[in-house]
């Protein structure tokens, strides 16, 4: 599903994001990317989602090679890629349900296919009956819970997630992390970077650990350290 | 393809509504220097109808009578043909003459059905080998005194003023309008700019759930077409009121008998309203597709 060889990215002023970067990610795996700040995660992310272009190496994501990719070919990569962020991204003037149809609308689909697929999305991560509020009225975990609505909305192969939890408290996280483990289950691969020592020793999943840009751990049922 | 013609229009709509300082702005100044473009076509026109039949270095023209006979009419060519003093003439038959007088006065049909080809008397347009006003006027009074010559007819020192007046008025319109629809273009493309600026959250999102270029891109081009074509429709009525007040003036105006020429037919009124529009939607087209393909890069 997703294929990093020999991948390095360069800032300007010689900042290495990453370097000489190898790794492979299964269909339906869930991954952690760990390490400090500056260590590459968040560089990792946005390489797999064609916000960055590798300086050398390859990088191969749902059977596209990305340094080859024409730029005209990259709305249609992302529609395979969910992506969730740390501040969320919802539109402020937008209600939850209004957030969620936006991913589907800006990508050409039908009416009825909205009509159909945003109820039954909300109703997965539990959001129904506050479908009509807006972003503001919503708690930290509920404003995620859209961000996850919106990105998963189009069943996309892979989802990325960049500190999902960085703004929630442990036990709005907890959370966060079954609805992930959930969409998880059901085929989707989750690469998720994150600072979140408690997340990653609870769920025992795959984990990347980064330094200064190096791969420098890479363990099936990993713990944070 | 509804839903989504719906999403743009909608969109487009949003935009203009938020941003309507600036949109108000942008229209205004289409309008004023289409207006400018237009009101210079008109001159133009006005003055080369005007002054039709003096074109190109001619300076006096022979009519000769509608029945003169070909003895007559050999005898002139015979002249101009010899001369030195001519360097160049242009013969204009009946059905040429007719031609011209249905188009220099395609505004008054009853003046066109009181004439015949028949009846235009065909003419000799001179180009003189030296130009010189006294010189001109000798040849002419000599032509004059040739039978089978109806009269002769000098470019007076009017029709050069005319010509004169006209081509400094129309080209400093033309100046003003280019130098402002350039100006409209750089306004189209800020106001679209802070379009983009104050959905740049959306556009974000929309790049990275998957949302093509295009799709991004259409509403703000659209936008800045509205503003084009919105400035150009005000740009219209405006050059009505040249055409009836302006040009009308100096047709109805005694003082010089010439401008009464200086008339310019609704139908090319209407072409130019085309033109306007036509220059507004590319206006708007290529201000906005500027701010687009430079803000809004994958």
């Amino acid at each position: 599903m997703i294929k990093l060889e020999g991948v390095s990215k360069i800032f300007k002023g010689d900042v290495v994001a990453l370097k000489n970067a190898t790794a492979e990610i299964q269909r339906g795996e869930f991954v952690f990317l760990v390490g400090p700040s500056g260590s590459g995660k968040s560089t990792f992310i946005r390489l797999l989602n064609r916000e960055e272009v590798a300086d050398e190496g390859r990088i191969m994501v749902a059977g596209k090679d990305l340094g080859s990719l024409s730029s005209w070919k990259v709305p249609y990569l992302r529609r395979n890629i969910g992506y969730i962020f740390q501040d969320y991204k919802l539109l402020p003037k937008k209600t939850v349900y209004e957030n969620v149809a936006f991913g589907l609308e800006v990508i050409g689909r039908p009416r009825q296919v909205i009509r159909q697929q945003v109820p039954a999305i909300l109703e997965l991560v539990g959001l129904a009956r506050k479908a009509e509020r807006l972003p503001d009225e919503l708690s930290g975990g509920e404003k995620q819970r859209v961000s996850i609505a919106r990105a998963f909305v189009n069943r996309p192969m892979i989802l990325l997630a960049d500190e999902p939890t960085g703004n929630l408290d442990p036990g709005t996280s907890v959370g966060i992390m079954r609805l992930l483990d959930r969409i998880n289950r059901s085929g989707t691969t989750v690469v998720m970077a994150t600072h979140d020592r408690g997340v990653v020793d609870t769920m025992r999943r795959r984990v990347i650990e980064l330094d200064r840009g190096v791969i420098t751990r890479d363990e099936s049922r990993g713990v944070y350290e | 393809m509804l839903y989504r013609l719906w999403y743009y229009v909608r969109e487009t709509l949003v935009s203009l509504w938020r941003n309507l300082s600036l949109t108000l702005a942008a229209i205004l100044t289409v309008a004023i220097s289409l207006s400018l473009v237009g009101a210079s076509l008109l001159i133009r026109e006005g003055a080369a109808r005007a002054t039709a039949q003096f074109q190109e270095g001619v300076e006096f023209i022979v009519f000769m009578v509608a029945d003169a006979s070909p003895e007559q009419d050999a005898a002139i060519r015979n002249v101009l043909d010899s001369s030195p003093a001519v360097s160049g003439y242009t013969y204009v038959d009946k059905a040429a003459a007719y031609e011209e007088f249905q188009r220099l006065f395609a505004d008054k049909p009853e003046l066109i059905e009181s004439v015949t080809p028949a009846v235009m008397p065909p003419s000799y347009r001179i180009v003189p080998a030296n130009p010189d006003a006294g010189n001109v006027a000798e040849m002419a009074r000599q032509f004059g005194e040739q039978p089978g010559v109806k009269e002769v007819a000098t470019a007076t020192e009017a029709i050069r003023q005319i010509e004169d007046f006209s081509t400094r008025v129309s080209q400093a319109l033309l100046v003003a309008a280019v130098v402002l629809v350039g100006v409209s273009t750089l306004l189209i493309l800020n106001t679209v700019f802070t379009a983009i600026g104050a959905r740049r959250q959306e556009i974000e999102v929309m790049k990275l759930v998957g949302a093509t270029n295009w799709f991004i891109r259409i509403p703000f081009m659209l936008e800045g077409t509205i503003h084009g074509l919105a400035g150009a429709a005000l740009a219209i009525p405006a050059l009505f009121v040249v055409d009836s007040q302006v040009l009308a003036y100096f047709q109805e105006s005694d003082a010089v008998p010439l401008f009464r020429g200086f008339a310019v037919p609704d139908g090319f009124v209407w072409d130019t309203s085309i033109w306007l529009l036509v220059i507004g939607g590319l206006v708007g087209m290529i201000g906005s597709a500027m701010a687009v393909t430079r803000f809004t890069d994958v």
